[in-house]
């Protein structure tokens, strides 16, 4: 049983995984100063209403809700801790094999693919970079799956939905993220073989477990330290690093969310829903 | 077609809670081994390869022979069926044995071979049963030899204990080696039907020798349907004999060899001792004649035969563990 002074965690239900996962880290945290529970969202909108609305105390934020949290709370919300993985996210342009293209620049005029609309890595900063060299929407042809929209592409499902565009011939290239590729490279050379990296970003910062400023340090530090101890090395632990996509969490580095912020300012993308 | 496959692995596994399974079509060799790199990359499981799908396990498998007592973990113990012949023929004997049942004996040199071996492999100790293993008139060899090898504990039902063969009984040595003797009952009624005529007094006269000439001893009782209340009785009885609780066995008939009822058994069901006779190797040594029960036709080499069982026993584990998982009560 939790004690309704656990600290209350938000996350967003984007797999079926994500309960086994909470569970587990609720079990981690059982017997340390900071005990926890859970709650689970449908979407990330929700669920940072509901840290605005005090109803949880920390949200597991993606970056694009990060950055609504920290504006909706006129800068004062604080990012705990973030995943390594999230230190170094990167989004990837791929085309097939032997398609010539190479750098941004080659796909003005180009049909590409990308992921849902609320997606940093699969649309948002891609379109950003993009623009920072002087192609915008209109330059491209572009081919959109708005496959998980609330999900903040955490499901991957537009990633694979772009490059499967990509595949069967109906776009030149797609933007996909990092954690994607990586999930593609995983199968060895042969499984990415028939494709080629025409570009990689910038590393950008991802998730991070966010919180009001209101929230008291001395309710918040038992809890990092205790998340940062997470082990590799100890089986149990490793379980939940590896279904969550992380070796190791981390403090956050919030100078990688100025790429993403910008993005969404000149995308005009909504700080609400 | 391996980044097609790929892509199929993210969608099905990406789409598959922890602990629960998924199969995926594949296409040969390579896709099998795409899968495999794949899974072993990001933290999931192949758990087997047919001729046209995998299955593949979300997230990675706790291997579940950790989660068994070390004793109890398959290899720990080894039995060996020395031979099937017996001077009794229970009615519920799970192998069958007799004086008239053929003798299977397993000759001196290979059983000196097996014991070897079982060293190296790293069995902890040795479990001699039969047929009644003092049928053999080369026994005492072979217990001087598997006591100095491993601590071997030798079945018997001590009714062989007098004269000659007491003074023989007497050389053995004491470390290392005890005697499993099987009383079923308190009293001569219940364990003679089953066992035959007289076999209880001298169960009871066996125990008191090998009590008298300083041997560690355990007392293993097989219990059938009839047994009723009388297991508080046979209790008694171990108290009275001044039996510890480590030397106490008492277990029900196992429906395998003349026994035409009694517990129910299968591969997926038991946790494997590694049995050798003379046959082969079996899963169990309570399943020595069923052939849904045996592993392989020769045990060597041991250390191979035992790892084929743990793997084996390791997907039936993991296989029962996902069923379970698969049908949620609530």
């Amino acid at each position: 049983m939790t004690d309704r002074q656990d600290i209350l965690v938000g996350a967003v239900a984007y797999s079926a995984n994500v309960v086994p996962i909470w569970e587990a880290i609720r079990a981690y945290f059982a017997d340390s100063a900071a005990p926890m529970d859970f709650v689970l969202f449908s979407n990330y909108e929700r669920q940072v209403d509901a840290l605005l609305a005090g109803h949880i105390d920390i949200a597991w934020n993606t970056n694009v809700a990060w950055i609504r949290t920290l504006r909706r709370t006129g800068g004062t919300a604080r990012a705990l801790a973030t995943r390594d993985t999230d230190l170094v996210f990167t989004s990837i342009m791929v085309s097939r094999a032997g398609s010539r293209l190479d750098g941004l620049e080659s796909l003005r005029g180009k049909r590409v693919a990308m992921g849902s609309r609320d997606s940093g890595q699969a649309r948002i900063l891609p379109l950003h970079f993009l623009r920072r060299i002087g192609i915008t929407e209109s330059d491209m042809d572009l081919v959109i799956f708005d496959s998980d929209v609330g999900k903040h592409g955490d499901t991957g499902r537009s990633d694979l939905d772009a490059l499967r565009a990509v595949i069967d011939g109906d776009a030149d290239a797609a933007a996909i993220g990092v954690n994607v590729w990586d999930a593609l490279r995983a199968g060895g050379d042969a499984a990415v073989a028939d494709l080629s990296v025409v570009w990689e970003s910038e590393p950008y910062s991802h998730c991070n477990f966010s919180v009001l400023g209101t929230l008291a340090t001395s309710r918040t530090d038992p809890w990092v330290e205790h998340l940062l101890a997470m082990d590799w090395e100890v089986p149990e632990q490793r379980r939940i690093l590896e279904l969550e996509g992380l070796t190791a969490w981390k403090p956050p580095n919030l100078d990688g969310y100025r790429s993403l912020a910008a993005a969404m300012d000149e995308q005009r993308i909504s700080d609400q829903w | 077609m391996s980044l097609d496959l790929t892509l199929r692995l993210i969608e099905a596994v990406g789409a598959t809670a922890a602990g629960s399974t998924v199969l995926l079509p594949v296409d040969g060799p390579d896709d099998v081994e795409t899968a495999a790199r794949w899974a072993e990359a990001t933290g999931n499981t192949v758990l087997t390869v047919q001729s046209e799908v995998v299955e593949i396990y979300r997230g990675r498998v706790a291997d579940p022979i950790d989660a068994l007592s070390p004793d109890r973990r398959p290899g720990h113990r080894l039995w060996i069926y020395t031979n099937f012949h017996c001077n009794l023929a229970c009615d519920y004997c799970c192998v069958e044995s007799s004086p008239k049942a053929r003798r299977r004996i397993i000759d001196i040199d290979e059983f000196t071979g097996i014991i070897d071996e079982a060293a190296a492999a790293g069995v902890a100790e040795l479990y001699l049963t039969g047929g009644e293993p003092f049928m053999l008139i080369d026994l005492d060899e072979r217990l001087q030899l598997a006591s100095a090898t491993l601590p071997t504990t030798v079945l018997t039902n001590a009714m062989q204990w007098q004269g000659e063969r007491r003074r023989r009984l007497d050389a053995l040595p004491r470390e290392g080696l005890t005697f499993q003797i099987s009383l079923d009952s308190a009293t001569a009624g219940l364990h003679d039907r089953h066992r035959g005529l007289g076999s209880f007094d001298r169960a009871v006269e066996g125990i008191g020798v090998a009590l008298e000439l300083g041997f560690h001893i355990r007392v293993a009782a097989t219990l059938g349907a009839d047994a009723g209340s009388t297991e508080h009785e046979l209790r008694r009885l171990f108290d009275e004999l001044g039996l510890e609780p480590y030397q106490r066995l008492v277990r029900r008939i196992a429906r395998q060899g003349a026994a035409n009822a009694g517990l129910t058994m299968s591969r997926a069901s038991l946790i494997p001792e590694v049995c050798v006779t003379a046959d082969g190797v079996w899963w169990h040594p309570v399943a020595a004649i069923d052939p849904t029960m045996k592993v392989s036709d020769h045990w060597a080499p041991l250390r191979t035969t035992i790892e084929t069982i743990r793997d084996e026993y390791r997907s039936h584990r993991i296989a029962n563990d996902v069923l379970a998982s698969t049908f949620p009560c609530a």
